[in-house]
């Protein structure tokens, strides 16, 4: 099973690679073709390459199917690794990491399948790639669980419903970037800043409430295993911070002079915030240290 | 218009000076009651409000915080931040003065959350009864200008009658699960529909549960307790105190290990007194524990401790307990427990070799004691040490070793608060859920006969919503179809 579950992931860095290769190359190819169809992006006429549209290789849609299949061999290493430890991935950063990388995989396929834009697997693609080679940096050997790991079912949970609301927020800033790199003028064929703007703020729609959920379960866990619900713990503390910012941004589209660049300021802020938090086990001490890097 | 005129006569230190003050113009108290209102019911404060309060939790993880409870301890405290001052050298003394080293019981802190809660209620009182209103008793008539200028519109002309018109029109409506309410009658009529029509209540639900987890924390703070550090030997029994009138003892204790060295599991089994008479009893770990009324019991820690006796010279006994060696010394190489002696008024220290520290003094079976007057600093009146089993007197007292034990550690805990926050975060869940998962959506209709059949047109605002405006095209080519198509008659 262990083999197994390391194979898949090496099977799944080389897709998110291949993917990545796909949709940077029918990018350019798009940019030098000059082509500006109505729904000018990487993936209709642009993703074709070659002087003949109808003969040439749609790059895009190979991109596609191999986000698809990255996701499957990252699901089938998570689910091997499951049934090798008897546990969820939240045990270290390294199963922690495949699972953050296969929630912005996954979030951005279904944004793309919903809003047909490519585009944003530009920089959705390379926050997963560097997810995943940043856990092959690390030793993927399965330690057994200090005890207050060991609620199964609960932890389980905590982590599936952070790894969603991780994944939107990838995207929510991977199409964030794009409205700033767009700019007014939107020359660079990329889509257009209200589709941008949309889609960010429809990720963070589904992000905020399982962030919060996040949030929320990790205090019934802290309740049960540390005698209170809230401790100040810098990870508890960063992950607030980050729910603090997000709920900022939601609010800020309220509010009209807000729209547009500054809100796409606070979801790169976001994210920075959900790295912060994430890789924080590295730095913080505290009751989250868990990170399988130090001796613990 | 009075408002602008009023906002205009207050004077702005910034302004220079200015007449308006000897004009003899006064803030009357309705006045200061209606900018504060406008200030808290601002998104701007809101967001100011929120970020900075990220910011403050921004320097709480990046700045070392004081563990609990240092700060009112007068000696540890200063010695703590000492022990700070390699890494933020000249910067202590002053983070120290601004809070924070405990940016969360800080001024700032408790400033802004007050403000943000205050901010949050206003919102809310502003927001409601329009939230209401519109889930209620919605505006179901809309003229023509509205579809005009309506984000989201069509028109069609059918050669209908207005009737069948909208019977076409609600039946693809409620197709999309919309409630339809229809106004008027033959010549005109307005038809208005929508769904998830009590969405927008999750923000109010939202923001009230931020209230409930508030209140939950105070009364925590104000009525609960919590010791983290109650260690009970094995063999012995200890008084919770906090007014609770339990005690708990400790019938063993149990760390057990993987075969890498790292811990799988602790236990405890424990009994549990209330006034003398025992109430539960349970074997408890990380993760389980007991909960016995509103009191909880956690596993902690542990450690070693020394089983010990203590007979007056009339032979007496004084003590007999477990001490648990909770302290380590300054040098790491010991582990420190403590006796009180109340009634000779003296204090003793049992000093053991920390594990795998090998001491040429204290050797394996053997405890330091040092005994001094209580409440008095300075050096032991008595010093000694003793072997296990062997009785020895020091300070005029039988000291005896009985034997080693472990003691438990345990977090014990009371948070009548804690209903308060659970309810609220569920709350928070439920409410955010509800704005975000079922978006309200609204539509409107206006249907007038016309010679030969009737004119239609469709409306609706939407704020953001692709698949909204996906829909509303899918129904208004529907209704031309049926409406226009060639089986309409
Ligand atoms: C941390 C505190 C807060 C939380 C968790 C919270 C939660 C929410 C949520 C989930 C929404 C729905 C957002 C959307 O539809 O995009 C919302 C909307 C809103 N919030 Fe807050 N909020 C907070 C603070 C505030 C503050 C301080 C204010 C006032 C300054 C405020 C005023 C509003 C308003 C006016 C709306 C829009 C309501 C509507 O469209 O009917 N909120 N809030």
């Amino acid at each position: 099973m262990f083999k197994m579950s390391e194979y898949s992931f090496i099977a799944g860095v080389i897709s998110v690679g291949l993917a990545l290769g796909c949709y940077v190359i029918a990018f350019v190819a798009a940019r030098v073709m000059r082509q500006r169809t109505a729904l000018a992006g990487v993936g209709t006429g642009g993703g074709t390459i070659g002087v003949d549209r109808r003969g040439g290789v749609n790059l895009g849609a190979y991109g596609t199917l191999l986000v698809y299949l990255a996701l499957a061999f990252l699901t089938a290493s998570l689910v091997f690794r499951t049934i090798a430890t008897g546990h969820g991935p939240f045990a270290n950063m390294y199963e922690f990491s495949i699972a953050f990388a296969w929630g912005t995989l996954a979030m951005y396929a279904y944004f793309e399948r919903r809003y047909h834009e490519r585009a944003l697997g530009l920089v959705a693609l390379p926050i997963a790639l560097a997810l995943l080679l940043y856990a092959m940096t690390i030793p993927a050997t399965i330690d057994p669980l200090v005890p207050a790991l060991q609620n199964n079912l609960l932890l389980s949970v905590h982590v599936a419903v952070a790894v969603v609301a991780y994944g939107t927020f990838s995207v929510a800033f991977a199409a964030a970037i794009l409205y700033l790199v767009r700019g007014e003028d939107g020359r660079r064929g990329l889509p257009s800043r209200e589709l941008l703007d949309e889609i960010s703020y429809k990720a963070v729609v589904i992000g905020f409430p399982f962030l919060t959920l996040t949030i929320v379960l990790g205090a019934v866990w802290a309740e049960v295993a540390w005698g209170t619900y809230w401790s100040w713990d810098p990870k508890e503390t960063a992950s607030l911070v980050t729910w603090l910012i997000y709920g900022s941004y939601l609010h800020a589209r309220v509010v009209r002079g807000w729209r547009g660049e500054r809100a796409a300021s606070l979801l790169l802020l976001g994210f920075a915030a959900t790295l912060f938090t994430y890789f924080g086990n590295l730095f913080f001490g505290g009751l989250h240290s868990y990170s399988g890097l130090n001796n613990q | 218009m009075t408002q602008t005129v009023r906002t205009q006569a207050i004077p702005r230190a910034d302004r220079g000076p200015t007449d308006d003050l000897d004009a003899g113009r006064t803030v009357s108290p309705a006045d200061i009651r209606e900018r504060l209102w406008h200030f808290f019911i601002s998104m701007r404060t809101g967001l100011a409000l929120m970020l900075g309060l990220a910011v403050l939790g921004l320097i709480g993880t990046l700045l070392v915080q004081a563990p609990e409870g240092l700060k009112s301890d007068p000696q540890a405290y200063p010695a703590w931040l000492e022990s700070l001052r390699p890494r933020y050298g000249g910067w202590t003394g002053v983070l120290d003065a601004l809070g924070l080293f405990s940016i969360f019981s800080s001024i700032w802190f408790r400033g802004i959350v007050m403000l943000l809660t205050t901010s949050v209620l206003a919102c809310s009182v502003n927001r409601a009864p329009h939230l209401w209103k519109q889930a209620v008793h919605p505006r179901t008539n809309m003229s023509e200008t509205f579809f005009a200028h309506a984000p989201l519109s069509a028109s069609i002309a059918a050669p209908t009658h207005p009737d069948a018109a909208l019977a076409e029109i609600q039946a693809a409506f409620r197709a999309r699960h919309f409630r339809t309410i229809v106004k008027g009658d033959g010549d005109t009529i307005h038809l208005y529909a929508d769904r998830f029509r009590w969405g927008p209540f999750g923000t109010v639900i939202a923001h009230l549960s931020l209230i409930f987890i508030l209140a939950g924390a105070l009364i925590g703070t104000a009525w609960g307790f919590r010791n983290t550090g109650l260690a009970v030997p094995v063999g012995s029994r200890v008084d919770v105190g906090y007014g609770t009138g339990l005690s708990i003892e400790a019938k063993s204790f149990t760390d057990s290990y993987y075969p890498n060295g790292s811990p799988s599991d602790f236990t405890s089994d424990l009994v549990l007194y209330r006034d003398g008479a025992q109430i539960d009893a349970a074997t408890i770990r990380v993760n389980q524990p007991l909960r016995a009324g509103d009191v909880t019991v956690y596993q902690s820690f542990y450690g070693a401790a020394a089983a010990m006796k203590v007979a007056d010279p009339t032979g007496t006994v004084v003590f007999e307990r477990g001490v648990p060696l909770e302290w380590t010394s300054s040098d790491g190489k010991h582990r420190v427990g403590q006796i009180i002696l109340p009634d000779v008024g003296l204090t003793a220290y049992v000093i053991g070799a920390a594990s795998g520290e090998v001491d040429p003094q204290i050797k394996p079976g053997q405890m330091g004691i040092e005994v001094y007057t209580s409440g008095s600093e300075g050096s032991p009146i008595a010093t000694g040490v003793i072997s296990q089993g062997q009785p020895a007197k020091i300070a005029g007292l039988d000291f005896t070793f009985v034997r080693e034990r472990q003691f438990t550690g345990l977090i014990v805990a009371r948070d009548p608060g804690a209903v308060f926050v659970w309810i609220g975060a569920s709350l928070l869940v439920f409410g955010i859920s509800l704005v975000f998962f079922f978006p309200s959506r609204r539509a409107w209709a206006l249907i007038r006969r016309r010679p030969g059949g009737s004119s239609i047109q469709v409306g609706a605002v939407v704020r953001h919503d692709v698949s909204f405006e996906a829909d509303f095209k899918r129904l208004v080519d529907e209704l031309k179809l049926a409406l226009t198509g060639p089986s309409a008659i």
